[in-house]
């Protein structure tokens, strides 16, 4: 029933519903198919055969599968291929120099006399503004 | 006093430890009904059943399964309805 080029429909998990084709029969309760579905190994039980039969080879790949099936109006599921990302490198941790401790600016003591000076400034009196009153 | 609301059992009672160590009753509201299947009405796997407040804060493939129907439909009465699409 589930010979190599079997249209079937697909029952169960996220696919439900998508036809594909047996690709390869596994051991055991299991095929490899391909076409509207992604290309995966599936159970029986999930599979629904249909009456057509597609001429493809054994172990036929996704390209081959595609050019077979697109002609025959089927949208073939083309999933796009993970880039191998590079391991993150572990970044040594390289200690922080602290920056050097220079000592305190020692400010010179005044003196208590020089210290009241430097205090209280200098009143500097402002010329008082004498308002003019000019008569026309 | 009590007000009306809460002496009915409309409310869900929770018991809660405070940090002082007493423990006092607090009032929530019930879960809503389990999600059930629209063919066969058995209840639904992998369907949250929280109230919608803490329904919007869940994403979308958490709410429901991942497939046609999914959270509308039990996966039996899914296949059979494929199959009949078919014939």
């Amino acid at each position: 029933m589930f010979e190599i080029g079997r249209l079937c429909v697909k029952l169960a998990g996220r696919d439900a519903g998508k036809k594909c084709v047996v690709v390869e029969v596994l051991e055991g309760n299991y095929v490899l198919i391909d076409g509207e579905t992604r290309r995966r190994k599936c159970n029986l039980a999930h599979l629904e055969p249909l009456k057509e039969v597609i001429k493809i080879k054994a172990k036929a790949s996704h390209e081959e599968i595609t050019k077979t099936l697109e002609p025959l109006g089927f949208k073939v599921l083309n999933t796009k291929p993970k880039k191998a990302s590079e391991k993150p490198k572990k970044k040594s941790r390289v200690k922080k120099q602290k920056p050097v401790k220079t000592g305190k600016k020692v400010t010179p003591k005044l003196d208590v006399a020089e210290k009241s000076k430097a205090e209280k400034p200098v009143k500097s009196e402002k010329p008082k503004e004498t308002k003019k009153t000019t008569k026309e | 006093m009590v007000s009306g609301k809460h002496k009915s059992r409309t409310y869900k009672r929770v018991k809660i430890r405070t940090p002082g160590g007493t423990v006092k009753i607090h009032f929530r509201k019930r879960a809503p009904a389990k999600a059930k299947c629209g063919v066969c009405k058995q209840e639904l796997h992998g369907v949250p059943r929280k109230r919608p407040f803490q329904m919007r804060a869940l994403p979308k493939t958490k709410k429901r399964p991942e497939r046609p129907y999914g959270g509308v439909l039990c996966s039996k009465c899914m296949r059979q309805q494929i199959i009949n699409k078919l014939e």
